[in-house]
């Protein structure tokens, strides 16, 4: 007991600490050459220098939502996966991604047209609106097709129908501020400000803690509804908070991020691998971290490959997560026959 | 407080149909009710609806002399533990921690297990026999540790109700008999009240000491196992042909003179 106990923390710090170490990595590259010293000096003296202005106003609001976001998405996907009973599930597989993104395209270039500029809540709100819809038809199919590979190939589908829509939504609104979107539409954290970093926050921490705060009942949940129920677990309300929180969080990393692949189903994954448990009181912090990380390092990868063009995030979390995923669908179908 | 469980006119079914219908059962501390009758009969639905997996359809069921509908899902927690047929397929968890969500209903709002709950796992698993498999995959080891620490999970749920589906199937005969030894322990040691379902009939006269025999939709016959292991309950409950049953349940209770189940605690045995 004491050892695991032992290895989580460590593992934990291990983490925290990489996590560090991408932060201030993140800070430093970029199209403009900013030295390590340099950043560590405006960070402390938040000097209003050129360098200073692209690390205040650039790149350190873009690296914490990085960080928040990619650790939402992982958490989403966690959910997900438990409420499914299932390791091939997560938002952008399933579509609930593309649905939120659809939402949130509708909602500008309606609200655009009668000359409001939307706010980020209400960015929020749309996807969240544009997630529960998708999930509903999620689990709809879900009732029908019982088989989990086939309601991820339904779930890419939906996705592909909501990508379509916005696509040709995008395509005939040519307000300049919807020319923005495109980029965002594939997925991407340029150009977010302190606004979307401090709204995403809010959401995020509060949805990880109650999702932390549940993982009691969660653990219950993952040794089937019968013996759940017989713990004394309201199956019925457990469900409904799943599926709100884990919408909750893709939906908030839709809205500001697009939608970003991959993140959601083979994070967890990886942490299952590294941390050796599927106890939600180690995982859903753990995710958190594991998310944030990779989110992050794929973020400077999208910014620093092809500099001074960058690539969409989710062209990059694909490359690396998508190996994981097959990886998943073939073991557990070995596992299985 | 003299029934720790009964059920009055129960009908027990999926949907809106009755599979067995008017079933009054009651048990006391310490005793072993086992319900028995041919596959489909609907035995496990009785039991589903006792611990909640199913709606009943009519009638009530008393726990603790209180009106099981009065309860909540905390208070069923604490009153009624199970071992389901159903396998459970929990990813990276020792046998351990299957055991350990037992304690689900003592811990506290993050679920962390406090010393005395530790204690309480490693003593059900103890109970059970189970201590060289405690620290393994719970996916890894054997159907017969499987099962015996499905048992050390209700064991360490430690309610007065224990409600076992079918808790022998598919073991060997060492393990059917070092299960139900633990069950007639608890039952007899600790008080605890057993409903059970069983198809290995041999076991029956050594093990219960109430028998529900099930058949036609209804609760052909209750009593003593000497009351229902005759030629005409077994014909009835197996559509035997006539005469077979009379010599089954010679041999039946013959085999079950010899069983050593005496309620004692198996000795661990080094078997994965």
């Amino acid at each position: 007991m004491n050892s695991c106990r032992n290895r989580y923390s460590l593992l934990f710090i291990i983490m925290c600490i990489i996590l560090a170490g991408c932060f201030c990595l993140g800070l430093a590259v970029g199209s403009a050459d900013i030295s390590v010293i340099e950043v560590i000096k405006i960070l402390f003296t938040s000097a209003q220098t050129g360098s200073g202005k692209i690390i205040i106003s650039i790149r350190l609001p873009r690296i914490i939502a990085a960080i928040i976001l990619g650790g939402a998405l992982s958490v989403s996907g966690y959910l997900l996966q438990i409420f499914f009973g299932n390791p091939i599930a997560g938002p952008y597989v399933l579509g609930i991604s593309s649905g939120a993104k659809l939402f949130v395209a509708l909602s500008m270039v309606f609200l655009l047209g009668k000359g409001i500029v939307i706010n980020s809540l209400v960015m929020v709100i749309a996807a969240f609106i544009g997630s529960i819809i998708a999930m509903a038809i999620v689990m709809a199919l879900a009732g029908k097709v019982k088989n989990m590979s086939l309601l991820v190939v339904c779930g890419v589908m939906i996705g592909y129908i909501c990508s379509a829509i916005t696509e040709f939504v995008i395509t005939f609104a040519d307000d300049s501020n919807i020319v923005n979107l495109h980029n965002w539409s594939l997925g991407s954290f340029s150009g977010i400000s302190w606004d979307y970093v401090w709204v995403s926050l809010i959401i995020v921490v509060l949805a990880v803690l109650i999702s932390f705060f549940m993982s009691k009942p969660i653990g219950a949940y993952q040794m089937g509804e019968a013996y759940a129920r017989n713990m004394g677990v309201n199956i019925k309300l457990l469900r409904g908070i799943l599926i709100l929180l884990s919408s909750i969080l893709s939906a908030t990393v839709t809205a500001f991020a697009g939608p970003i692949s991959f993140v959601g189903i083979a994070v967890p994954h990886i942490m299952r691998g590294v941390m050796k448990t599927a106890k939600p009181i180690i995982m859903i912090p753990a995710c958190f971290l594991g998310g944030a990380i990779i989110t992050l390092l794929c973020d400077c990868v999208a910014r620093t490959a092809f500099a001074p063009t960058e690539v969409s995030i989710s062209s990059v979390t694909a490359i690396f997560l998508a190996p994981v995923v097959i990886y998943i669908l073939v073991s557990r179908r070995m596992n299985h026959g | 407080m003299d029934k720790l469980i009964s059920t009055l006119k129960l009908d027990v079914g999926y949907g809106k149909e009755p599979v067995v219908s008017d079933v009054n059962i009651e048990v006391s501390p310490g005793e072993i009710l086992a319900i028995i009758g041919a596959n489909g009969a609907g035995k496990s639905t009785i039991l589903k609806t006792i611990v909640r997996q199913l709606k009943k359809l009519d009638g009530e069921i008393r726990i603790c002399e209180l009106n099981e509908a009065s309860l909540s899902e905390e208070d069923m927690a604490k009153k009624i533990s199970m071992v389901l047929t159903e396998r459970i397929h929990p990813e990276l968890m020792t046998c351990f921690d299957v055991v350990a969500t037992g304690r689900y209903p003592y811990t506290g709002r993050l679920g962390i297990l406090s010393a005395d709950d530790i204690k309480a796992v490693n003593e059900a698993i103890h109970t059970v026999g189970a201590d060289e498999v405690a620290n393994k995959d719970f996916s890894k080891v054997s159907d017969g540790q499987r099962q015996r620490i499905m048992l050390a999970r209700a064991i360490c749920q430690d309610t007065d109700i224990m409600i076992l589906d079918e808790p022998t199937s598919f073991l060997d005969i060492q393990y059917k008999l070092d299960i139900l030894s633990v069950i007639r322990h608890l039952a007899k040691e600790k008080g605890k009240a057993v409903i059970m379902t069983i198809h290995e009939l041999e076991f029956v006269p050594a093990l219960a000491d109430k028998v529900v025999a099930v058949a036609d939709k209804k609760v052909y016959k209750i009593g003593t196992p000497e009351e229902i292991f005759t030629g005409e309950t077994l014909e009835k409950l197996y559509a035997m042909k006539p005469g077979t049953g009379t010599q089954i349940t010679e041999g039946l209770l013959a085999y079950s003179k010899c069983l050593p189940l005496e309620g004692k605690v198996p000795n661990g045995r080094m078997r994965c």
